[in-house]
């Protein structure tokens, strides 16, 4: 039975502080699976998302979206039939600072002046008492545009026919070498081309973009939202607004699911919502319904990648070029760390003697693609994981052996030249992966069974890593700082800006300090991530969570304990009582308790910006998963019927939440496999509702199986790698391998739905209709 | 959501006789909207231009079903979930039946009505197929009185029907003369639930005499409207179902129907789909008896033949509890008698992994107990109840005798002894379970399956006395 | 249900919602979804779609499971309407919301609300439901985080600590 691998442990200590010796190490509770910290408000309804929040006085906001890819506003009118004077209306020229949301560069608007440079770009704000008023509002708002020729793919960006950003088109390029690319081709005894496709995908978070914005002339602006990065919103509304740090204050809600999607769009849909905030006076509430929030947020970038490898008869690779391309829509936005992520995981878990990886964003007249689970990676690994099944296919070797040949072995060193510190053994990981999905078995019991009948079964494999943290010298850059506080009542407050959007924050920071402080997990909390009260951790994102903050919070737990160690409040071995009072008499003393820990960069790690070279991430998490398809050839539908996901992590901080990111992880990339298509005319996305843009329901997917290994990471918390993101870059390839081995027919582009399969099968004669008139087949 | 609740009135005069008078003395005017399903999603998108709407939900005089010797009459104010729980509507209207249960999430099948789906006359909806096959007839309903019409008339092209301004459907009317006829339906969508057909096709038919017989096909998703695939019917009936007629059914099955590039899907596949599908049909119904007598001992073997593969599935799974074996067992379809069926069995029994092997171990109760580690299907448990009869029966000693070797089989093992158990008292059960207790893994894991299969052979014979 | 004439006026509706009964002044086309939200500030049930995809606005109406956000408010006149908040007996919870706790079937909990009652649905139908059952009673609630599998097991635990007291 496909049941997940975890046997539900019992709760800890549900709720009971009673008087117990606690000492350091014998409180385990880093790798229990204790209750959700915010859990129960989840199940009873009681949670406060964005939209559940009313504020006296309230308005309610709407905006009015450009409705042609790229061109010049010549005029803008407002209909008759509509009482404008009820309505706050803001347009570029209400902006009080820089009209530009403040991210990487400044080039994206907050509201379009003249220029429109993709569909549904934010052109006004309306605002109304009565939010049923709106849409009839901005339906009558009426622009005439001049419209100019726009562009919407990589191909036609490539070609300049119209230069839509910059000089080129071109938002970054990054060249990763190593060793001696040109010389290897003329030893090789195999060179393998080929050309591998991704297709934009929506994040599809359950809760939509929303915001609720008001403005005091002393306190300055406060917003409260569904976001995953505060002082991302933070430093985006201070340059729009042109309001010192001190007068930006931004409040995570409870938050419905963000994978990226609320990394960096929630300045956007913040900075409009502050406008209309500060020009009306009063409280603006700005929530999107379905309809807009996938026609004009963020998706994943489309991808394309080249690979020419250069192969030896015994299947290893000698070295190769990969041309790596991502659309980035109309504005920089993230463009270049997605572009940055992509390039370096481009190459896989594999030992490339020599590489050339070309690296390049492009800009076309899309909504700006963004962050999305993943980050670039999903787009490399599929092609690399793709490519290697190819490569086996040309010299004659299974997809298993091929990658054992190739497999990165501790102290050989990565396409970046970053040398592999920890004892991985991927074939290990494969042999089980194998075992676990009984891979053998199921190939050999699988073609006897293709032989009759309609259905098709296969079995595909995709071994890849992911690292974590931000890349190279990124997290120095970030500097993020947490802070953990002794409160007045004797409990433990966990102070940083990393944010709950159902991955589990708050439970294993709150461990993470119950750990380190030797305390029940009940004792500590999460403050709310509100910048007036919160440090920078960084944004939520990148899978550094565990890792990074986490760490931090390890250490600035410590500091509580120390400080009330070398102040004779406490000695080394504690009750909770005892805590409890050196802490109270602590804060009675001083007013207040707060330890802090700053991020410090490891010493002796080292990472080039300029040649794109060295150590890109401090830790790496591995894996190996294996999917089990069927397709039925009478309609050509593909159904995942098990899955295996295996990979190492470093620790497991919470088993039934890192299986839960798993699984989420893998049903989302089976999505984006094989369900979610992004259906494009001139720039705008046609499907843009639940019943036309297709995700799987409960019925469509199997039980997924998830497996660990933890070999512990010196970097991370208790041992802990990220693994939020991992599970997004394996399931895609593996599935496509899978349908490869059940049809014998190689596809190279996602999302693959049943059209497509049988398009390919009519063209090579082995649909069911050319079979019955003789034509090919098996 | 884009459209302002002050703008739209939503009368209720509460019966039906004040509902016709108001839209008879205002035609035209008045929307009527019963479960919501597609109005209220209009509505949300700003996109109804409607103002004035009419409350038909939960009428006692349209939400109804009555039976007569000749017909079924199903109020058009019937929702999916009143259809699914009909008895009648079950038995001889199968593809009514898999169409309500095919229809959305259970959310939308407790509210949408079968009167809105025709209404609405949306060419992708999933009922009207099933509604073309069973030759219903309308009834409908004015200020003038009632009128019955053909369905097969009702349609007049894309969205447009019969119905005058100041009409309501009332009731639709299925003759009660299909329950002998072999049934096929089918739904293709994007996903397995909560999805708008690409394809649907519903067929009937009967085979006498070795040649095809009154076979109505119709298809969703096809054309403008939902089609009876007339020319493709012609073309079959009073033949031999062969391979030559199965190329020419595909063939007369293309020229018939008029499909469209659209959002959801292509022209060319659901042209190339609905030839495999009206194939499937074909091929399916061929596989039944020629007499087409339904109360043979063979029906229930000729019956799962012709099921759809996931049905066909869930149907044997209580046999054996792999999802595997029941996975390979569809796959060997058709399966023409016992003996083939048994053979089968075993067949794909030897051929599956341990894993397996060990999840129909673990579908039985442990000997002696009631309840098995996993929820097996009902037909399951009755089984295993009458297999372990004899344990009932034991006295307490052989009783707690049984319970502690199992216990200590389990220790060894690390799953559940399993032993056919039919026909065995319950002392020979225990030196059966001691002896077998002293084997080594391998051996144990090898007596173990055989046992299983022996137990999935009783069950498949006394699956098909049905 | 009323017997008057419609009109761009509001109505008075009459309901029980979580055992209370209710009367309310609304727009007879204002969605149920809306006005459990708004006007009885009941913001369990969400708006994930507005088209009744999603089940996030899930209710139950006379023991039926229906998606609120395409309910006339005018067609629950009289009806039962029972909200995630109405769920839990006091301070106790309902078992589903324990199992849901327990075996980690929320996450960002947004589809929560909508996907317990849903499954509470689903158990009144089917007691002791397979995991085939469950996903198929499931299938019209959307869930993005989760990946189904632990919203499974927490319905199949549910459902056995039901059965075995």
């Amino acid at each position: 039975m496909g049941a997940v691998c975890h046997t539900l442990s019992r709760i800890c200590t549900p709720g009971r502080a009673a008087n117990f010796e606690i000492r350091m190490n014998s409180a385990r509770i880093v790798g229990k699976s204790v209750p959700r910290k915010e859990g129960r408000d989840k199940v009873t309804g009681k949670s406060h998302y964005v939209d559940d929040m009313v504020l006296p006085n309230m308005l309610f906001g709407a905006t009015v979206r450009s409705q042609i890819p790229r061109g010049r506003i010549k005029k803008i009118s407002f209909a008759a039939g509509i009482n404008w004077d009820e309505f706050v209306i803001v347009s570029a020229k209400d902006i009080p600072g820089k009209n530009c949301i403040s991210l990487i560069g400044d080039d994206q608007p907050c509201l379009a002046n003249e220029i429109v440079s993709h569909p549904e770009e934010p052109i006004l704000l309306l605002a109304h008492p009565d939010r049923h008023c709106l849409a009839k509002a901005v339906q009558a708002v009426e622009i005439e545009y001049e419209p100019w020729l726009a562009i919407f793919t990589i191909e036609e960006s490539e070609h300049r026919s119209e230069t839509v950003w910059g000089n080129d088109n071109v938002f970054k390029t990054y060249v990763i070498e190593k060793g001696d690319v040109d010389s290897i081709w003329a030893k090789a005894d195999f060179i393998v081309e080929a050309e591998y496709t991704t297709g934009a995908q929506e994040q599809l978070y359950i809760e939509n973009n929303g915001m609720i914005a008001a403005f005091d002339a002393d306190k300055g602006i406060t917003v409260w939202g569904s976001l995953q990065c505060p002082y991302y919103i933070h430093k985006a509304l201070m340059a729009l607004c042109n309001l010192p740090a001190e007068k930006v204050r931004v409040v995570q809600m409870e938050t419905g699911g963000a994978f990226g999607g609320k990394e960096e769009y929630p300045s956007i849909i913040a900075a409009h919502a502050a406008l209309l905030a500060i020009k009306s006076g009063r409280p603006v509430k700005l929530v999107y319904d379905r309809m807009e929030d996938m026609a004009a947020t963020t998706k994943r970038h489309p991808s394309r990648t080249r690979h020419r490898t250069a192969v030896s008869k015994d299947g290893k690779i000698l070295g190769g070029e990969i041309e790596f391309t991502i659309d980035g829509g109309a504005y920089l936005t993230l463009s270049p760390v997605v572009l940055s992520r992509g390039a370096i995981h481009a190459g896989g878990p594999y030992y490339w003697p020599s590489i050339r990886i070309l690296a390049k964003a492009v800009a076309t007249n899309a909504p700006p693609h963004g962050a999305f689970r993943g980050f670039g990676a999903p787009q490399s690994l599929f092609a690399m994981e793709r490519h290697m099944d190819r490569i086996a296919q040309v010299v004659g070797l299974s997809p298993t052996e091929v990658r054992r040949r190739n497999f990165l072995q501790p102290g050989e060193t990565t396409t970046t030249e970053q040398i592999v510190r920890e004892q991985i053994d991927l074939k290990k990981l494969l042999d089980r992966a194998l075992h676990i999905s009984e891979y053998q078995e199921k190939k050999l019991r699988f073609t006897k069974e293709n032989q009759h009948g309609n259905i098709r079964k296969g079995m595909g494999i995709a071994a890849f890593l992911h690292g974590a943290g931000f890349t190279g010298s990124g997290e120095r850059y970030l500097s993020s700082v947490v802070g953990v506080e002794g409160c007045a009542d004797g409990n433990v407050c966990v102070l940083v800006s990393s944010t709950e959007f159902g991955q589990g924050t708050k439970t294993i920071l709150s461990q993470i300090a119950a750990e380190a402080l030797g305390l029940p997990y009940e004792s500590v909390c999460l403050a709310q991530a509100d910048t007036m009260e919160v440090p920078n951790s960084g944004p939520t994102v990148a899978s550094r969570t565990a890792m990074v903050v986490g760490k931090l919070v390890q250490s600035a737990a410590l500091g509580i304990r120390q400080t009330l160690i070398s102040s004779n409040l406490l000695r080394e071995s504690y009750s909770l009582d005892e805590f409890r009072r050196a802490c109270k008499q602590y804060v009675k003393e001083h007013g207040e308790f707060r330890s802090w820990s700053r991020y410090e960069p490891p010493t002796g790690v080292f990472w080039d910006d300029e040649k794109y070279r060295g150590e890109a991430y401090a830790a790496y998490a591995w894996a190996v998963y294996v999917a089990e398809v069927t397709i039925d050839l009478t309609t050509y539908s593909v159904s995942v019927d098990d899955f295996v996901a295996l990979q190492e992590v470093g620790k497991v901080l919470h088993p039934l939440l890192a299986e839960g990111q798993v699984v989420g992880g893998v049903a989302q990339a089976i999505g984006f496999a094989l369900y979610e298509k992004v259906v494009w005319q001139n720039g705008r996305m046609q499907n843009s509702q639940m019943t036309n843009y297709i995700m799987p329901t409960a019925s469509d997917l199997p039980p997924i199986r998830v497996f660990f290994e933890e070999l512990g990471n010196v970097y991370g918390a208790y041992g802990a790698k990220g693994i939020g993101e991992l599970p997004m870059d394996g399931p895609a390839p593996a599935i496509v391998n899978a349908i490869e081995d059940a049809l014998g027919v190689s596809f190279d582009s996602i999302p693959l739905l049943p059209e497509d399969i049988m398009d390919r099968l009519n063209a090579n004669g082995m649909a069911l209709a050319s079979q019955e008139n003789g034509g090919g087949g098996r | 959501m884009r459209s302002n609740p002050s703008d739209y009135e939503l009368a209720a005069p509460g019966n039906l006789q004040a509902i016709v008078s108001l839209i008879g003395s205002e035609p035209g005017k008045w929307l009527p909207i019963a479960g919501g399903t597609d109005v209220m999603v209009q509505y949300a998108a700003g996109k109804l231009p409607a103002l004035k709407l009419l409350n038909i939900w939960n009428l006692p005089e349209l939400r109804r079903i009555e039976v007569s010797a000749d017909e079924i009459r199903i109020g058009a104010g019937s929702t999916y979930t009143d259809l699914r729980k009909n008895s009648i509507v079950e038995n001889e209207f199968p593809l009514l039946a898999s169409a309500a249960r095919w229809t959305g999430g259970i959310a939308n099948q407790n509210r949408g009505t079968i009167g809105g789906n025709i209404v609405n006359a949306s060419p992708a909806a999933d009922s009207l197929p099933a509604l073309l096959v069973y030759d219903a007839d309308l009834i409908l309903v004015s200020v003038r009185g009632e009128r019955r019409v053909t369905y097969a008339s009702f349609h007049t092209g894309y969205k447009k029907t019969l119905l005058a301004q100041d009409e309501l459907v009332k009731a639709v009317c299925l003759p009660r003369r299909f329950s002998e006829y072999f049934a096929y339906a089918r739904k293709v969508g994007a996903r397995k639930a909560q999805a708008i057909a690409k394809v649907c096709i519903a067929a009937a038919g009967r085979v006498v005499n070795g040649s095809a017989e009154d076979v109505r096909i119709a298809l969703g998703s096809v054309a403008p409207v939902p089609l009876r695939l007339t020319g493709t019917e012609k073309t079959v009936n009073g033949k031999i179902i062969s391979a030559d007629l199965l190329r020419l059914a595909r063939q007369t099955a293309a020229a018939d129907i008029r499909p469209i590039d659209d959002i959801r899907s292509t022209a060319r596949y659901r042209t190339a789909v609905a030839g495999n599908l009206v194939v499937e049909f074909l091929t399916r119904l061929n596989a039944e008896q020629a007499s087409g007598d339904f109360r043979e001992a063979k029906d229930v073997l000729t019956k799962w033949n012709a099921l759809s593969r996931d049905e066909a599935i869930k149907t044997i799974l209580p046999c054996c509890g792999s999802r595997a074996w029941a996975h390979g067992m569809a796959s060997h379809r058709p399966l023409t008698d016992e003996a083939a069926l048994l053979a089968a069995s075993s067949d794909v029994w030897r051929s599956l992994t341990t894993s397996d092997w060990v999840e129909a171990f673990q579908s039985h109760p442990r000997i002696g107990e009631s309840r098995a580690e996993q929820p097996p299907p009902a037909q399951s448990v009755e089984w295993s109840t009458q297999e372990q009869r004899a344990i009932a029966d034991a006295d307490a000693a052989v009783k707690k005798a049984l319970a502690d070797a199992n216990r200590e089989y389990e220790r060894r093992f690390n799953r559940i002894f399993i032993v056919c158990a039919g026909g065995k008292s319950a002392g020979e059960i225990l030196e059966i379970l001691q002896r077998r207790l002293n084997n080594n893994a391998d051996t144990e894991l090898q007596e173990a399956a055989e046992q299983q299969r022996q137990i999935t052979e009783l069950r498949l014979r006394k699956w098909l006395q049905g | 249900m009323s017997n008057s004439v419609g009109s761009r006026s509001k109505v008075n509706i009459s309901l029980t919602v979580n055992g209370e009964p209710k009367t309310l002044s609304v727009y007879p086309m204002e969605r149920l979804l809306d006005v459990l939200r708004l006007d009885l500030g009941l913001t369990g049930a969400k708006e994930g779609c507005g088209e009744g995809e999603c089940g996030s606005c899930s209710v139950l109406m006379d023991g039926m499971l229906v998606n609120s956000c395409l309910v006339p408010v005018l067609q629950s006149a009289g009806s039962n309407i029972v909200t995630i908040e109405g769920l839990q007996a006091g301070e106790t919870l309902h078992a589903l919301q324990q199992a849901f706790l327990d075996c980690g079937g929320a996450q960002c909990g947004i589809c929560t609300p909508g996907m317990i009652l849903a499954a509470s649905h689903l158990l009144s139908a089917i007691p002791e439901p397979t995991s085939e059952e469950i996903r198929e009673g499931l299938a019209g609630n959307l869930c993005r985080c989760t990946g189904y599998s632990q919203i499974v097991e927490a319905v199949a635990e549910a459902a056995r600590r039901r059965m075995t007291p």
